[in-house]
């Protein structure tokens, strides 16, 4: 895999530096990807600095799977109102090594000039940049602000969106509204376990040169049976007679509540990008409630911007039933504990984008990584780990 | 690398010294029944933010192309391609037909109603309607 990811790669590239773009188009069909080549590092072998739902991440050495990934889309248009669109992704995710999944796969039909509906799988659009957070070359930073990307990781469903676009003069607006079933594996706890969630939600996009403002709003009801060290407690819980406790942590029909707002300018050389979200859970379990933002900032030197962001997320409390008899000490009690104490993170990252040439970026973003409470979004130990981590990186981002 | 950053420096070059002093207009269909547009609203289209119009693209990396996009939308070609590429690789929208001449490009605009192009002044001829002018 690793071999045929680096011809890919090698093959990417070839095609992707030609003056004239190397795309595949003969009217009807279309090929097209985008890829990023990254190398990262940070400053400790204590603690892994991971992008959200991915199971190695980086410590001290040198590494390329924490940003490299590989897109090939196709698209095909049968008639005027009738159009499918196929993507696949490589890249290191909840499995260890690099997989290849299908990230979309839609059949979209055009209703009019302002409405259309895709069915298949489609990307879900819970936060500002979910539906092309993997296409580097489409980002100004290297990687979409974990503090906040974490709280939903859910990518894709397979169902129904349609897409409602209505301009008032200058002002465009877009409505998304979609319903599916998401099926995957989520990276949890240094496991990796399977989850099924039907959900529904919006995205709200007004587009008014040059702003932009966002709201979305994502429900899910997560069932998730094969995270061990969950079931264990849960059937620990039920033996010493916790009956609501370990209804909780039956991770089964579990629904929350993910909604962003988001605000975007690009005006003349000034880039901004704010981001707030809330997760709240809507049922009794051990996920906490989050809230979580970010703000960047970034300035044009003709091809060359530097930009700055500082994210963070804090825990708001956990649904969880533990009565007060609950033990606090013991294997069950200590784990139940760590399970729903605080958790949060603060992190500044400054990076530089470089558009050096046609289709082709280069970026380097320095993170500083300073866990609040137990890990953070870190992949430490157990006991937990608050010492500031500094990510340093690199990424070639391309699009063909 | 090197040639290629010689070349990327040349056709810029040439961007700068070939767009000084000629006009370009933007145009749609004599069907069309739109008269007058702010650049505005005419970067929309070519933007990826409504799609009331069809936008008719001059070859990527020509002068006029690069000139355009400054003009109505104060954005450099990479701007423009990485909004775009948040477009394409979601599903939204396919990029605008690309035509290597103006005269292609008029051809193509004067063959459909929805159709919004751009070419230089000097081409135009009662086939297609001017509906701004960019200095």
């Amino acid at each position: 895999m690793k071999k045929l990811l680096t011809v890919g790669m090698a093959l990417a590239v070839n095609a992707a530096f030609p003056a004239q773009a190397a795309v595949f188009d003969t009217g009807d069909l279309t090929v097209s990807g985008f890829g990023t080549m990254g190398m990262a590092k940070t400053n400790t072998d204590q603690v892994r600095f991971v992008r959200y739902n991915q199971a190695e991440g980086v410590s001290d050495e040198a590494r390329i799977g924490l940003d490299t990934n590989l897109g090939l889309q196709a698209s095909y248009k049968a008639n005027d109102w009738l159009s499918g669109t196929v993507q696949i992704l490589t890249r290191k995710g909840p499995l260890p090594g690099f997989t290849t999944d299908l990230t979309w796969a839609f059949l979209k039909a055009k209703v009019n000039d302002e409405v259309s509906v895709r069915v298949g799988r489609i990307v879900l659009p819970t936060f500002f940049t979910s539906d092309y957070q993997n296409v580097g070359y489409a980002n100004t930073m290297m990687r979409p602000p974990i503090e906040v990307y974490s709280q939903s990781p859910i990518e894709s469903t397979d169902g129904v969106d349609l897409t409602y676009q209505h301009a008032i003069g200058e002002l465009n607006l877009t409505l998304q509204p979609f319903v599916g079933v998401a099926r995957g594996r989520l990276s949890v706890g240094g496991t990796t376990a399977t989850f099924r969630a039907p959900g529904y939600g919006f995205a709200f996009l007004a587009d008014y040169a040059p702003f932009q403002f966002r709201f979305s709003d994502t429900t899910a009801k997560l069932t998730s049976n094969d995270i061990a060290f969950l079931n264990n407690l849960s059937n620990g819980a039920r033996a010493a007679g916790f009956l609501d406790t370990a209804s909780d942590l039956h991770f089964s029909d579990k629904k929350l509540n993910t909604s962003s707002f988001a605000v975007a300018m690009d005006w003349r050389n000034i880039v901004l990008q704010t981001e707030y979200t809330r997760r709240r859970t809507k049922d009794f379990m051990h996920i906490p409630n989050v809230d979580a933002w970010y703000a960047m900032a970034g300035y044009r030197f003709g091809t060359v911007m530097p930009y700055y962001s500082h994210n963070t997320f804090k825990t708001k409390g956990t649904p969880i039933r533990v009565p007060a008899n609950f033990p606090t000490t013991g294997p069950l009690g200590a784990a139940v504990g760590g399970l729903i104490a605080p958790n949060g993170q603060n992190s500044d990252l400054i990076g530089v984008r470089w558009d050096f040439a046609k289709s082709v970026d280069l970026k380097v973003q320095i993170d500083r990584v300073k866990p609040k409470y137990k890990s953070g979004a870190l992949l430490g130990p157990a006991a937990g780990y608050t010492r500031p981590v500094t990510v340093v990186g690199a990424t070639l981002d391309f699009v063909f | 690398m090197k040639t290629l950053m010689k070349t990327f420096l040349l056709s810029a070059l040439a961007a700068t010294t070939l767009s000084a002093g000629a006009e370009t207009v933007v145009i749609v269909s004599q069907q069309n029944a739109a008269s007058r547009m702010f650049s505005e609203q005419a970067s929309q289209f070519f933007l990826g933010k409504s799609n009331q119009f069809t936008p008719i693209d001059q070859a990527d990396g020509s002068p006029i192309r690069a000139d355009f996009y400054r003009k109505v939308a104060d954005k450099d070609p990479a701007q423009v391609k990485a909004l775009w590429s948040k477009l394409i690789f979601t599903g939204k929208a396919t990029p605008p037909k690309e035509y290597a001449t103006s005269a292609e490009v008029k051809k193509a605009v004067a063959a459909d109603p929805k159709a919004i192009g751009y070419i230089e002044k000097a081409a135009v001829d009662d086939t297609v309607k001017v509906i701004l002018t960019l200095p």
